[in-house]
């Protein structure tokens, strides 16, 4: 199994393997899912991200067989599989609950598969032994689902889908029961086993760590819509609306004013403070709306990323474009950085994360000079549905 | 000073025996003990018992195994047989009509009609069993209206002969005892789960597959628990037999109720018991080895051999 798939030739990657055509999937008077369409590369690490409720889950069971698409198209390797039952798709599903067959020991349940196949007996228990080879779990062959650990059964529940070489594996957020350790463990473990296989692996989970660790792509949904698509550090960095850029990492987000524009820049006028933003595009909040150019006198939210704030003591000037006067409520000491909790005026919560690198952290109560660069900053539409007050802030 | 102490340890040693869990639990070992370990240890010692006279019931003075042999007389043996044979073909057709029907109503049937499905399963038994008896009386006699359709359709010749015979009894006894087969079915089928089943089609298993490998031997502590719910008061059933059967059809049952009402010979009755009871664990051990040996064989011809697979 794995010297065939290390000496597999990669060089496909990069084509169409699993593509959905203007899928949309209706509950009853609910939609879950809008007009998606997504391709999905072979052999990539592809995650699904969004709260729940976005549909993720939904997408994953309409590839997985489990769920028929009201609409819409979903190929595999070219060929049309939603008339397939989920039994006769070559893709195969880590399921969040492991699902193991209690009443069958681990080698029969990872050869289950392979038996409902019709795979010589030979050959299925060399595959049972290279799937649990893989997992490393090699001494529990004759063990009960129950006498293993959660993360045990989580390896189990990979080799079981594993070893029917799927075109794709189907991950439906394998490790939300997993404690911290043994989850970040399991992520090395899978895209290690991922880089090892060259299989698609289609990734389910509404942990955007997670999501960052491991995938080649993202594709962050809300509400049964795809928001944006595209590798870890593009999404972080370049948010494409409201929505993606609160969902994926911490944010601030500011309630402005647009005082005033000129050819390169803008300037917001917040409750607190006057600051630059290098751009002229508003984006929109969530994936409905569509960019367009600043006006002034647009009410928007001006969203800073925590690690690019500066903190330094009242009075120390900075080089930076933006500044802004408050006091420190509170900080944490994460060992790597520290996180501020820092008020400016009457209301407006800033957070910032700066280095640790071996500095006292700057006591609550203490008056600091907040700054910025201006390309940290960027705008977004307010959010739909929400009444200008709320939005206003301090404004 | 020393009666305190005494009444002091009596005290601390006897409440909690009193009020602890002992107490708690007195309705359950009270029921067991007042209502199935007496009786049957009476029943135990009156079969070695015999009947002194006419008009005595029990005489217990002297005691030996007499009673059984007596017991066993050609008429009993051949009804004795013919009472196992009714209880384990109407266990296992209970069994083969419930699966059916309780995978049906786990699997198929959307929650919210479940209920509705699981109280049409439940309204006989708020009936009177021996009404419910006797509503087959009225169905299967020969001018009844099954008759009448049956010869009106022309599937019949004449009058549908089945009432007072053995087969209005199985008939009658599958009626009887079949929500007590589907019940517990249903609970172990419900209890396996959509979400394996999910996995088993996801490795690749159809639906007979997925039933074959996981539902059904999943099921099994159902399977088991619905065959013992109706073998056993099958076995001692005598209402049935009674109303439905007619001197063909009864059941030894009906052989020791006699013995105990109208012939007023309880040691005889108590040793028929006897039999009936032992005869009953017998065939439920027989029937339990018969299982563990089919899973033993399902377990080995299903399973992977991973040492012997590379040679």
């Amino acid at each position: 199994m794995t010297s065939t798939a290390t000496s597999a030739p990669s060089a496909e990657t990069g084509l169409d393997h699993l593509e959905i055509q203007g899928v949309k999937k209706v509950f009853g008077d609910n939609t879950a899912i809008e007009r998606l369409d997504l391709n999905v590369h072979k052999g990539e690490f592809l995650s699904l991200l969004g709260p729940s409720g976005c549909g993720k889950t939904t997408l994953l069971r309409m590839i997985a067989g489990f769920e028929t698409p009201t609409d819409g198209a979903i190929l595999l390797g070219g060929k049309d599989i939603v008339s397939l039952p989920p039994h006769r798709r070559p893709v195969n599903t880590v399921f969040q609950s492991y699902l193991l067959f209690p009443h069958m020991n681990i080698a029969d349940n990872i050869a289950y598969g392979l038996k409902q196949a019709k795979v010589p007996k030979p050959e299925i228990a060399q595959r049972v032994r290279e799937a649990l080879a893989l997992v490393q779990m090699e001494d529990f062959a004759g063990r009960r689902p129950e006498q293993l650990s959660g993360g045990q059964q989580q390896r189990i529940a990979l080799a079981r889908a594993l070893v029917n070489r799927p075109q794709v594996l189907l991950l439906d957020e394998p490790m939300s029961a997993l404690d911290r350790k043994l989850r970040e463990e399991m992520q090395l473990e899978l895209k290690r086993l991922h880089t090892r296989l060259d299989t698609t692996f289609v990734f389910v989970t509404h942990d955007q760590d997670e999501a960052l660790a491991m995938s080649d792509r993202i594709v962050v949904m809300y509400d049964g819509v795809i928001q944006q698509i595209g590798t870890g550090e593009d999404i972080y960095a370049n948010p494409h609306n409201g929505f993606v850029a609160g969902f994926i990492g911490k944010q601030n987000f500011i309630s402005a004013e647009v005082a005033s524009t000129d050819a390169t820049t803008a300037t917001l006028r917040t409750a607190n403070a006057v600051l630059t933003a290098p751009t002229l595009t508003l984006r929109p909040s969530t994936a409905a709306g569509e960019p367009r150019d600043l006006t002034v006198g647009d009410r928007v939210r001006a969203a800073i990323r925590p690690e690019r704030m500066h903190v330094a003591p009242a009075g120390e000037a900075s080089g930076d474009a933006n500044t802004a006067r408050g006091a420190v409520i509170s900080y944490s000491f994460l060992g790597d950085v520290i996180q501020y909790m820092i008020v400016v005026g009457d209301n407006d919560e800033i957070l910032a994360r700066v280095p640790a690198a071996g500095r006292e952290p700057i006591s609550a109560g203490t008056e600091v000079e907040l700054s910025w660069d201006a390309d940290a900053v960027t705008v977004y539409d307010r959010e739909p549905g929400l009444p200008a007050a709320a939005v206003e802030g301090g404004a | 000073m020393s009666t305190t102490t005494t009444t002091e340890t009596a005290k601390r040693g006897l409440s909690p025996r009193f009020f602890g869990p002992a107490a708690m639990s007195f309705p359950t070992w009270a029921y067991a003990l007042f209502f199935f370990i007496v009786p049957l240890a009476l029943i135990v010692f009156y079969s070695f018992g015999y009947k002194p006279d006419e008009f005595t019931a029990i005489a217990t003075d002297r005691l030996s195994f007499d009673r059984y042999p007596e017991a066993m007389s050609a008429s009993f043996v051949s009804t004795f047989f013919a009472t196992l044979r009714i209880s384990i073909v109407g266990t296992i057709l209970c069994l083969l009509i419930a699966l059916p029907f309780a995978y049906w109503l786990a699997v198929k049937v959307s929650p919210a009609r479940r209920s509705l499905a699981l109280a049409l399963v439940m309204v006989p038994f708020w009936t009177n069993f021996l009404v419910r008896t006797l509503g087959w009386q009225i169905m299967l006699s020969p001018d009844g209206f099954l008759s009448n359709w049956l010869q009106g359709l022309g599937l019949l010749d004449g009058p549908l002969d089945i009432l007072y015979t053995r087969s209005a009894v199985q008939i009658g006894v599958v009626y009887n005892y079949l929500p007590l087969m589907i019940l517990p079915l249903f609970v172990a089928i419900d209890a396996s789960g959509k979400k394996l089943r999910e996995a088993s089609y996801d490795l690749g298993a159809g639906k007979v597959k997925t039933f074959m490998r996981v539902t059904l031997p999943m099921a099994m502590p159902g399977v088991v628990s619905g065959c013992l719910l109706v073998f056993i008061p099958l076995n001692g059933d005598y209402v049935t037999a009674t109303v439905l059967g007619g001197a063909s059809g009864s059941m030894v049952g009906q052989l020791i109720a006699n013995q105990f009402n109208t012939a007023q010979n309880w040691a005889v009755g108590a040793a028929m018991a006897m039999i009936l009871i032992i005869s009953t664990l017998v065939v439920v051990g027989l029937g339990f080895a018969l299982l563990k040996l089919g899973q033993a064989i399902t377990a080995k011809l299903n399973s992977v051999p991973l040492q012997d697979g590379r040679a």
